[in-house]
């Protein structure tokens, strides 16, 4: 039994170890910084739950907090409905189903801040000429209104990551039998009828993964944000990944930094568990 | 209730591979069909054409009178039992069963009715709320079979439906399913590898090989009067021996073997013909009085079955199976005389294969 066992901790040691230096000790170092007045230097003293108290009247990172909120909930429906759709769509009988599954995943290839730029070009130059020849008054200005700056983000989102999550989506679907949907057509179902009481329950679990997938994503967003609008106008599409960064090292606040981001954990940690709780619940075995 | 008319049906995949040649079949109401052949005979295939799950290459298929060939299988009033039951694993056996009702917009009391009155029948009143993965194999089947039976369809379609039972429930579930036709008198397709269960349950067998049909006939007539060498070994368990001889005279010749055929049994212009011979394991057997059909033979296996031994001998290099009554006493390794009964013997055309009559 104690070879067994020592066995069992020597296999399991290098993760263990790695995971401990890397994630458990630096965050709990973090908890701890979070209740001191650390500047990026020295530790300095205690301060309790100063920081803390702080951070609920700091009102640039609370509209930062609803603002990301705001984008995640519209990002993560949209990035799912489209995922899904295109997921339909290439695993149903279509003759370009490989090039199209190809493009679909394409620009999740890109880097993120790349893709900002890319997009801020789109938005900016595109839109603007497409507006001034079809005469469109809403299409002049994009990322220059906060409006304009949120749907920038959460279009640039969508494209990026709803060929990702098409993925998953299709791993599930191909995974139906074959038998179930024959049953349903003989047992008399259009297809919308077949989608709505057969695949789309079937397909429970690949809504746990995506749903976890995008929400996380979206709640811990960086890069785009800062390639796309950099925050503005004023500070006013910035999101709590940036503005945590901002705090910690534009205005040298590394303590008072590290206690949003204690709170941004719990909070995503908390809606990302809840969901999976409240997913699994639906979920079938075959 | 239907009757179903095939005529020169045909599957081709990619102008390529041929599943089903020039399938022609009259099923007349109330008939009970079984398709039988080995794997890949193309009896799937044809079902899931009359099913509508898979194009018809070319030839036509009807019900009652009606083309059938670009009509959707929901359009098509038939029901059907899949292999591998094919239950939504997210709605329970009530639901399971009500489903094609509900679609069809059916009234819930009425829905509750049907089901009811079918799972009263399959006797699954106590599991109507469960899941079916809380269900056995059997239960399994039953729900299945259920989801058929309310839909009164006018055609059951079932694949293969018992092969993923062991024999035991096999056995009982055939009998449910020959019951319930008694019962419904749906007009059935029931597909299956099992010559047994073809045997058992059909009003007539169609026996396919290769997709082309090898023989329409009851299951009297084909295991009486086989068209074929395949018909012949195909149905039947064990299956048929063959001996390949010579016609001389009245006489069955192979090697320095001869077996007297009584007139009457032989077909004529025979004579100095090669030839293949089938004999049934129940026609070789034990007679006390020995004649011109008798041959010592060394038995290789002997098997006690209960009430008969099934023996393994070889005679002129053609192993073959018989049935002796089990009050001899018999031993492998032994010599005993075995009694060809000629009368009962089918002859068959050694190139063609085809039965000579």
């Amino acid at each position: 039994m104690r070879t067994k066992d020592f066995a069992y901790w020597l296999f399991l040691a290098p993760v263990l170890i790695a995971l401990t230096l890397v994630v458990v000790v630096p965050m709990l170092l973090g908890v701890y910084y979070s209740f001191t007045s650390w500047n990026g230097i020295n530790t300095g003293e205690f301060v309790g739950f100063q920081n803390y108290i702080d951070l609920f009247k700091d009102e640039r990172f609370l509209d930062s907090l609803w603002f990301t909120t705001k984008f995640s909930v519209i990002s993560v429906i949209l990035i799912n409905f489209i995922g899904l759709s295109l997921a339909l769509i290439v695993t149903s009988r279509i003759k370009s189903s490989s090039l199209l599954r190809t493009t679909f995943f394409m620009p999740n290839l890109i880097g993120g801040l790349i893709l900002g730029f890319i997009w801020q070009f789109i938005f900016i130059k595109v839109f603007a000429s497409v507006g001034e020849m079809v005469g469109m008054e809403s299409l002049q200005g994009w990322l220059s209104t906060t409006e304009t700056g949120f749907w920038g983000l959460v279009i640039l989102m969508s494209w990026q990551m709803a060929g990702y999550i098409m993925v998953i989506y299709i791993a599930y679907l191909q995974g139906l039998p074959k038998e179930l949907l024959e049953a349903s057509e003989i047992d008399g179902a259009s297809s919308f009828q077949r989608f709505r009481y057969i695949v789309f329950p079937l397909v429970a679990p690949a809504f746990t993964v995506s749903m976890f997938l995008t929400l996380s994503n979206t709640f811990k967003l960086y890069d785009q944000n800062l390639s796309l609008t950099g925050g503005g106008p004023y500070n006013s599409t910035e999101m709590v990944a940036m503005e945590i960064f901002k705090t910690a090292f534009m205005q040298n606040a590394f303590a008072y930094a590290q206690a949003k981001a204690v709170i941004f954990f719990v909070i995503v940690a908390i809606i990302a568990l809840l969901q999976v709780y409240w997913n699994k619940r639906r979920e079938v075995e075959m | 209730m239907a009757k179903l008319l095939m005529d020169q049906l045909t599957k081709t995949y990619d102008n390529k591979v041929t599943a089903v040649e020039n399938f022609n079949l009259t099923v007349e109401d109330e008939e009970f069909i079984v398709f039988v052949g080995p794997s890949g005979c193309g009896k799937s295939t044809t079902l899931r054409m009359i099913a509508g799950l898979e194009d018809i290459s070319s030839g036509t298929f009807s019900i009652d009178g009606k083309k059938m060939n670009e009509v959707q299988p929901k359009d098509r009033d038939i029901a059907m039992v899949f292999q591998n039951y094919a239950l939504y694993p997210h709605m329970t056996v009530y639901e399971n069963m009500a489903f094609s009702l509900k679609l069809k917009g059916m009234p819930k009391a009425e829905i509750k009715d049907r089901v009811r009155n079918a799972a009263e029948i399959l006797g699954l009143m106590d599991y109507l709320n469960r899941k079916p993965k809380a269900l056995s194999g059997g239960q399994r089947q039953r729900v299945a079979l259920g989801r058929a039976i309310v839909r009164d369809a006018k055609l059951f379609l079932m694949d293969e439906p018992l092969s993923n039972l062991d024999s035991k429930l096999r056995v009982q579930m055939r009998t449910e399913i020959s019951k319930l036709h008694q019962r419904l008198k749906t007009t059935t397709i029931y597909v299956t590898h099992d010559q047994t269960e073809a045997m058992t349950m059909a009003t007539r067998i169609v026996i396919m090989k290769d997709g082309v049909i090898q023989q329409v006939g009851t299951p009297k007539e084909v295991y009486d009067q086989p068209d074929n060498v395949f018909v012949a070994g195909f149905i039947g368990s064990p299956a048929m021996n063959f001996f390949n001889g010579r016609i001389e005279g009245n006489y069955f010749v192979m090697g320095q073997t001869k077996l007297l055929i009584p007139d009457s049994a032989l077909p004529e212009g025979l004579d100095n013909q090669e030839v293949i011979i089938g004999l049934r394991p129940e026609h070789i057997t034990h007679k006390p009085v020995k004649d011109e059909s008798t041959v010592e033979v060394n038995l290789d296996v002997v098997e006690l079955m209960g009430s008969e031994y099934m023996v393994y001998a070889t005679l002129e290099g053609h192993s073959f199976v018989g049935r002796v009554d089990a009050n001899l006493d018999l031993a492998a390794g032994t010599v005993f005389p075995m009694a060809f009964e000629m009368d009962k013997a089918r002859f068959f055309n050694p190139t063609t294969e085809k039965r000579i009559r």
